[in-house]
């Protein structure tokens, strides 16, 4: 414990702000230059995840202090990236590939059966009511 | 074997007897390798919600990203990035004022931290505003026409009240035939029943309308109608009555000309003739995967507010000592600002995700 200053020398943070800020500043204006017009949405996710990248490594290394850790950093995180790598490896053949048609297909069933209801009742009391034939006869 | 046991305990003897006891683990204290264990589950359990919404993102062809219909402001989310930098910054001076025994200035880069968390939730409630107030809601946004039409004629038919002054009706007249079989004093119910039947009466004209309406949806006689159709000038997700009256007269409009109402015209319609009864209906528009959209993005920003809260709960409970802030807290300090500094790596990751790409 007596050397836990040793451990973490002082670190230039604002230093480490500045890089910072300037990295969402460059990530502000990959959004304004619209990189997905000039190239795809490709190029313009690759360019801002890798922006975030380097800013959660700053954040780690030298806010978090990783840098000045020792060797269990590495056993208490690296199977974490296991997940975030399998997780959307695994769903991405069914999920990312082919979900979807081009039309949506979920259909609002219960609102639909609503509005069946209403005709219904609305072609019953015409009945009861002995009004003329409702236009929409076909309901029932 | 043996051997090999034999001298581990010699070693095991010789620690006892020669150095001062044995620590064992990690030469952490014991509360920052818990926080860290943590934060490698809080890795886990935000890299689910970010991993599936990367892969639902690539799969739905069409996503939305129209900052007009999603209401997603650049401006705010850049900005919450810088806020919450800066308070990983404060909270980082605060863990070195601690070290250094310099307990005032300790709780004032606290303080500063507290602060700027309070700004990031203010200017994230102003965004969730904005989402409640345009219906951006998982589960409230039309994904085709034939669901937006669906959305109108239940709106319309709710807005008239028909539906529950009719039942009050109807439970009236159970409780009078009831209070009849026994042979109780029916005049006061019988007042309140002619009052309720006033009230439907007054409604049933205005609901007809509305039946009307729906049973064209239901036949599929009428369109949408929507100005947004005709190009992208239109601004999306606000009230499609409101653009059609502003942007196109109405007897521009190529429906109109072709003798045929749509639900737009319709609302219109309904909103010139009974404005306090149908003023808050609006035509939505459909946004494909709007929802998955929405629940994508109340999950991982929802989730990490409440990280924020519990941060800031840290935070006041440090300030709450005062000037007794001493040594003694200085790993409750260092774990504060991990978890901090992980609330700000969350965010490091969902501000391009949500706000950019």
């Amino acid at each position: 414990m007596t050397d836990e200053h040793n451990d973490h020398p002082h670190v230039a943070y604002w230093r480490i702000f500045g890089y910072l800020c300037i990295f969402t500043v460059a990530s502000v204006i990959a959004d304004v230059m619209d990189l997905k017009a000039m190239y795809n949405i490709t190029v313009l996710s690759a360019v801002v995840l890798l922006i975030s990248c380097f800013k959660a490594s700053y954040v780690l290394r030298y806010f978090m202090h990783l840098k000045f850790e020792g060797g269990w950093k590495y056993i208490i995180l690296l199977p974490t990236v296991v997940l975030a790598l399998a997780l959307p490896f695994a769903l991405a053949s069914d999920i990312g590939i082919h979900y979807y048609d081009v039309e949506v297909p979920q259909q609002n069933t219960l609102l639909e059966k609503e509005i069946e209801q209403i005709a219904e009742q609305k072609a019953e009391d015409e009945h009861h009511h002995g009004d003329e034939p409702a236009e929409h006869g076909g309901g029932h | 074997m043996e051997t090999v046991q034999n001298g581990l305990e010699e070693e095991l003897m010789s620690h006892q007897s020669g150095h001062p006891p044995l620590k064992m683990g990690i030469d952490i204290p014991n509360g920052k390798l818990g926080m860290w264990l943590f934060l490698g589950t809080e890795i886990m359990f935000f890299t689910a919600f970010i991993g599936s919404y990367i892969v639902l993102r690539i799969g739905s062809e069409g996503w939305p990203t129209d900052t007009n219909v999603t209401h997603i402001r650049i401006w705010a989310g850049g900005t919450n990035t810088f806020v919450l930098i800066c308070s990983s910054v404060a909270v980082v001076f605060a863990l070195e004022g601690m070290r250094s025994k310099n307990f005032q200035l300790a709780r004032k880069w606290l303080f500063v931290t507290l602060i700027l968390s309070f700004v990031f939730l203010g200017i994230k409630s102003y965004e969730y505003y904005g989402k409640f107030d345009h219906n951006i809601l998982p589960g409230r946004i039309p994904e085709t026409n034939s669901q937006a039409l669906a959305f109108t004629a239940r709106d319309l038919r709710a807005a008239t009240g028909i539906d529950p002054q009719t039942e009050k009706l109807k439970r009236m007249e159970t409780q009078m035939a009831e209070l009849q079989k026994k042979g109780g004093k029916t005049e006061l119910l019988q007042k309140r029943i002619d009052a309720q039947k006033k009230v439907v009466d007054e409604i049933t004209p205005i609901a007809n309308k509305v039946v009307a309406i729906n049973d064209r949806v239901k036949a599929g006689t009428i369109e949408l109608g929507l100005a947004a159709e005709h190009g992208k000038d239109a601004p999306q997700g606000h009230s499609a009555a409101e653009t059609s009256d502003t942007k196109k007269p109405a007897t521009e409009h190529p429906a109109q000309e072709a003798g045929k109402s749509t639900m737009v015209t319709e609302v219109a319609r309904l909103h010139k003739e009974n404005p306090e009864v149908f003023g808050s209906v609006q035509v939505p528009h459909p946004i494909k995967y709007g929802n998955l959209f929405a629940s994508c993005y109340f999950i991982m920003t929802g989730f990490h507010a409440i990280h924020v809260l519990v941060g800031m709960a840290m935070f006041i409970l440090l300030l709450s000592y005062g000037s007794k802030l001493s040594s003694q807290h200085e790993v409750f300090v260092e774990n504060a600002g991990l978890y901090w500094h992980f609330v700000d790596l969350v965010w490091i990751f969902l501000f391009p995700l949500l706000y950019i790409i």
